[in-house]
């Protein structure tokens, strides 16, 4: 691919906008078939069309259940199809309507949360009264979140589907806690880019064609990796009104450069992906509210959803964006992407100016990120490996909680710094020498990308490590190659002040499991050191136990609840192979492995995840 | 006194925005004041604009427009 820039642009024409009935009708007793709200969803929708017309961009039209019920939101979809070539599309968004509650009988308004019986009947009823008004069955379609029964289900009754929109990236407890714990759209831990979902789990891309849903999925916005991660989630992706609710502007001359060197920054993952690089924007109705929304009037609301379409308008007009309907986009994908290929991104602050800089990194095996600026230390792990079967909706252990379980979250479960007592989930090294000890995670530092055939390599900027009498400069190299499931980490000692001197490096990873910030009980997990022929375990207990075996190359654990096997392995047989067990204060383990360093010497060891079950 | 209503835009609190908390705050027009239901923070909406633009100390960027990504 050379230099493809992809973006999909999606409108739904939601009559009982999410938000808007809250917002505008504030003070009214609920009634959702309100004349003056449906007029004015009907208005913003066609506010929304016109604006991405005017800019010359194709767009995917989200027909919901409810705007089937209106002949003038279907007149349009079909207009617009065969005037500017837009895709007419059925979202399991925007159910809400009177026509839905009495059917129903609920105000349940998500389709993962459903039961999977209830699933079913909705999405034949939505795919069946789609059919009834245009005569065809939609290709594509989406929700905030589709569970893998959900889409499996869908394929299988609709064959025709090929694309949707199936995760908001980490949209999770953070959107939760900002919504005053009010607002359960609990996904963390998908892809950030468009991916092949698996049959097994929606978060997990396939690995094969035995793996693969039949659908590709591409996330709900495409939203900044480093501020979502921390922050609220709904202020920093390439939805204007985002950006708006999270004060990025300047009050007094309106203007909001974030959202252009967003969509850039977007636009330079290409340099990671082998010339791809993609955006969308979904701005549901209800965020352009004629009442003004988050201490902006409407006025501002509007120039920013037609300054964003603009700006796209313009980088096609200059050659640099290639607009598609979401169904053309899936053909695409799947005429220019491997299974395997993963989905690669250097990421830079671009918003607190703090220079931090770190790598994602998602494939059919994992879902990790590299923080620069604490040495390289992985920050946050998902072992995809393990393809997790976690049903979701009603009637299941997980009505809500749809998220692809973590090994390591450094903002949920602690990270390199923890209060007082105990340890939070990382994968660092320590460096130890006279007693002294120093982790990389202090080390700050960036790295640059390169790919050598199928391993996508991430080398940093040598650090300094100072001791009383000795200084190392070391360089760390993170590998990840492609299809193998681990990460391979590399340290370099490049120069010693004492070349006779050595040090004790320390790998190790601190790791649980959970998909909140609150622990998960760890009984169940098995702790081994291994050499290869003898072996040690420890069955977690809460006991604050170690086991260290000298010539041990291998520290594992197996996490049943998880379904998943995670290693730290060596190939050196001079180090020392140990795991840890933690209490109830510190509900982690550890798996390690140490060994001396020399000066010009390199130690290598790898991350590995399997699927145990 | 009378209720309270929502004033007229959902003005947000400052100080739970300033820790991810998105809140509408609510409108006394006896004190003719914004005051936040979950902490507490009052202030007429001169002050919750004063204090929005306080919020965005930590954008240190936000006005700049960054060409190099790498």
């Amino acid at each position: 691919m050379d230099n493809t820039f992809v973006v999909n642009i999606i409108h739904r024409p939601e009559m009982v906008p999410e938000y808007a009935e809250k917002v505008t009708g504030q003070g009214k007793a609920e009634d959702i078939g309100r004349k003056a709200l449906l007029t004015e969803s009907l208005d913003i929708f066609k506010f929304q069309q016109e604006t991405a017309h005017k800019n010359g961009l194709k767009v995917t039209i989200q027909m919901t259940y409810a705007s089937l019920f209106n002949d003038e939101a279907v007149a349009l979809a079909k207009e617009h199809h065969e005037t500017y070539g837009d895709e007419i599309a059925l979202s399991l968004l925007g159910l809400p309507c009177k026509e839905f509650r009495e059917k129903y009988k609920t105000k349940d308004f998500c389709i993962w949360m459903f039961s999977m019986e209830d699933k079913k009947s909705i999405v034949d009823d939505v795919f069946g009264k789609f059919y009834e008004r245009f005569g065809f069955y939609p290709e594509s379609t989406g929700s905030y979140y589709m569970d893998a029964d959900l889409t499996n289900y869908i394929k299988e009754t609709y064959p025709m589907v090929k694309c949707a929109v199936a995760t908001c990236w980490e949209e999770g407890p953070k959107a939760y806690h900002t919504c005053n714990n009010s607002w359960y759209t609990l996904f963390d831990g998908g892809p950030w880019n468009p991916w092949i979902p698996s049959k097994q789990n929606t978060h997990a891309p396939a690995a094969d064609e035995t793996e693969d849903s039949g659908i590709v999925a591409i996330p709900h916005l495409s939203r900044d990796l480093l501020a979502c991660y921390d922050g609220n989630g709904s202020n920093f992706g390439t939805h204007p009104q985002n950006v708006l609710r999270g004060m990025i502007y300047d009050t007094k001359t309106w203007e909001y450069p974030y959202l252009y060197n967003l969509i850039d920054q977007y636009r330079h993952l290409e340099k990671y992906n082998n010339g791809y690089a993609y955006n969308m924007m979904f701005v549901g109705p209800g965020w352009l509210n004629k009442m003004g929304r988050w201490e902006q009037p409407y006025e501002l609301l509007k120039k920013s959803y037609e300054d964003g379409m603009a700006y796209y308008g313009r980088l096609k007009k200059d050659g640099l964006l290639v607009d598609m309907t979401m169904a053309e986009f899936a053909d695409f994908y799947r005429a220019n992407k491997s299974y395997t290929e993963p989905e690669c991104a250097l990421w830079k602050d671009i918003l607190y100016g703090s220079d931090k800089q770190i790598f994602w990194y998602a494939d059919p095996y994992m879902r990790a990120c590299v923080n620069m600026d604490q040495g390289g230390a992985i920050v946050d792990l998902r072992p995809y490996a393990a393809k997790l079967c976690w049903e979701v909706g009603i009637g299941t252990k997980h009505v809500q909680d749809a998220s692809y379980p973590f090994l390591i979250q450094e903002k949920y479960r602690a990270g390199f710094f923890t209060h007082y007592a105990g340890e939070g989930t990382v994968r660092s090294a320590k460096i130890c020498h006279g007693g002294e000890e120093v982790d990389l995670c202090l080390c700050r530092t960036h790295a640059v990308f390169s790919q050598e055939g199928k391993t996508r390599i991430l080398t940093l900027d040598p650090v300094d490590i100072e001791f009383y009498d000795l200084t190392v400069k070391l360089q760390t190299r993170v590998c990840f190659e492609e299809g193998a499931s681990n990460i391979r980490i590399e340290r370099h000692v490049l120069e010693m002040s004492d070349p006779a001197a050595d040090v004790t490096i320390n790998e190790y990873m601190v790791a649980c499991y959970g998909t909140t910030e609150y622990p998960e009980d760890m009984t169940g997990i098995t702790l081994s050191v291994s050499d290869g022929t003898n072996s040690e375990e420890i069955q977690y207990e809460y006991k604050c136990r170690e086991a260290f075996m000298a010539g041990g190359r291998t520290a594992a654990a197996v996490i049943p609840a998880i379904e998943t096997k995670v290693s730290l392995s060596a190939d050196a047989e001079d180090g020392e192979a140990y795991v840890r067990e933690g209490y109830a204060f510190s509900p982690m383990f550890t798996l390690g492995y140490q060994k001396k360093l020399h000066d010009k010497e390199v130690v290598t060891t790898w991350l590995n995840l399997e699927k145990a079950n | 006194m009378a209720q309270s209503g929502k004033g007229k835009l959902n003005f947000r609190c400052p100080s739970c925005f300033m820790r991810d908390l998105d809140i509408d705050m609510f409108y006394d027009k006896d004190k003719k004041e914004y005051y936040c239901i979950r902490c507490q923070y009052t202030g007429t909406e001169q002050d919750v604009l004063e204090k929005n633009e306080m919020v965005r100390f930590r954008y240190r960027r936000m006005m700049e427009r960054i060409t190099d990504f790498d």
